[in-house]
């Protein structure tokens, strides 16, 4: 919350739903336009009246939500690499590169996906079977 | 344990597999070409059983069982106890003090960390100078074989519970460092690491990223859960 004026601006402008969903995950009332939701369905908004560097955001469709969430194309546009969402970008519509994943997953760092360390060399112990010989 | 990441892994991944599979056949080929022997990947070497049922490395059938974290709460003290550790966790993740462990160059981007750009104090993260009243260890840097009693003694100093971030190439396996004569190779010999944050050094994105994933971490925390369990 930034000052009474502007909470109260913005909460007129976007409703007390959508108010309070900021208050839990922003910490701020912002009003702006619906930029595109992306395939996950995370919302991304604009208002280009805000101060530099905070007039493009993204409410995420998870409460869990991870910077990773974000679709290479719309981190993109949510840093300010480009001018337009992916879908209307000219630099973002440079084709069908091979070396790039055709989806984007997540960071699965604490989830069952999460990378194991394995070995990949010849192991210096062997197993057997042990045999004893009766006393 | 992460019920909302899970849908998404698994949406992407079935969203891509048909893709995925029309682009195999090209790997083939290269895969032929190689002369090396295929090597197993586990700890111990043992010899190919008649059976053909995959087994798990200490011999047994596999058996897929939910872990812990992913159980479903029953029962009234199940729920009374989850919103118990909410809020610890709740407590616990906002107001995380680190012990700054500096000791090269990630040091530098720790330090950029809490200036004005991305101001750690808003996270409730304050440095603190003293081990015994601080909460996470942040290693910045490579841990040299001269230092490592001293981080060992610093982390024995914490109070429990307490967290080790380990950050940078040099503090999570050595790094470039790795061969030398003098370097202990990844913090993780001394202390018991929870967050790595890969790079050389980390941009301050970057560990303020693994604060984040330290911070989901100590979300799905069960304290209490696990004591009543037990």
């Amino acid at each position: 919350m930034s000052t009474i004026v502007r909470t109260l601006r913005n909460l007129r402008r976007v409703g007390f739903k959508d108010a309070a969903h900021q208050m839990q995950y922003i910490g701020d009332t912002k009003a702006g336009t619906l930029i595109g939701i992306d395939r996950f369905g995370n919302k991304y908004f604009e208002n280009l009246e805000e101060l530099p560097l905070r007039t493009r955001w993204v409410d995420y469709k998870e409460a869990e939500y991870d910077a990773s969430h974000i679709e290479p194309g719309w981190h993109a546009w949510i840093s300010y690499l480009v001018d337009g969402p992916p879908h209307a970008d000219k630099v973002m519509q440079s084709g069908f590169r091979p070396w790039e994943q055709s989806d984007h997953r997540p960071n699965p760092t604490l989830s069952r996906a999460a990378y194991k360390t394995y070995s990949t060399t010849r192991p210096k112990i062997a197993a057997w079977t042990p045999t004893a010989a009766p006393r | 344990m992460l019920p909302m990441a899970r849908p998404a892994i698994s949406g992407a991944l079935s969203a891509a597999r048909p893709r995925f599979v029309a682009s195999l056949p090209r790997a083939q080929p290269l895969a032929a070409l190689s002369t090396s022997s295929i090597k197993s990947a586990t700890a111990l070497e043992r010899q190919p059983s008649a059976g053909a049922q995959q087994l798990t490395a200490s011999g047994k059938a596999r058996r897929e069982v939910p872990l812990p974290s992913q159980e479903k709460k029953e029962g009234a003290m199940q729920y009374a106890l989850t919103t118990l550790d909410q809020i610890a966790n709740w407590a616990r993740q906002s107001s995380l003090w680190p012990m700054t462990f500096g000791l090269a160059c990630c040091a530098v981007e720790m330090m950029h960390l809490s200036t004005p750009r991305y101001d750690q104090d808003r996270l409730g993260i304050i440095f603190r100078a003293s081990p015994r009243q601080s909460d996470v260890m942040i290693v910045a840097g490579t841990l040299t074989n001269k230092m490592a009693p001293a981080l060992r003694q610093v982390y024995d100093q914490m109070p429990d519970p307490r967290w080790v971030i380990s950050m940078g190439s040099c503090a999570n396996g050595g790094g470039y460092y790795h061969y030398s004569y003098s370097v202990v190779r990844g913090c993780d010999r001394v202390v018991p690491v929870d967050i790595y944050v890969p790079g050389c050094p980390p941009t301050s994105e970057a560990l303020m990223y693994g604060i984040f994933q330290l911070q989901k971490k100590m979300r799905h925390t069960r304290i209490t859960r696990m004591w009543y369990r037990r």
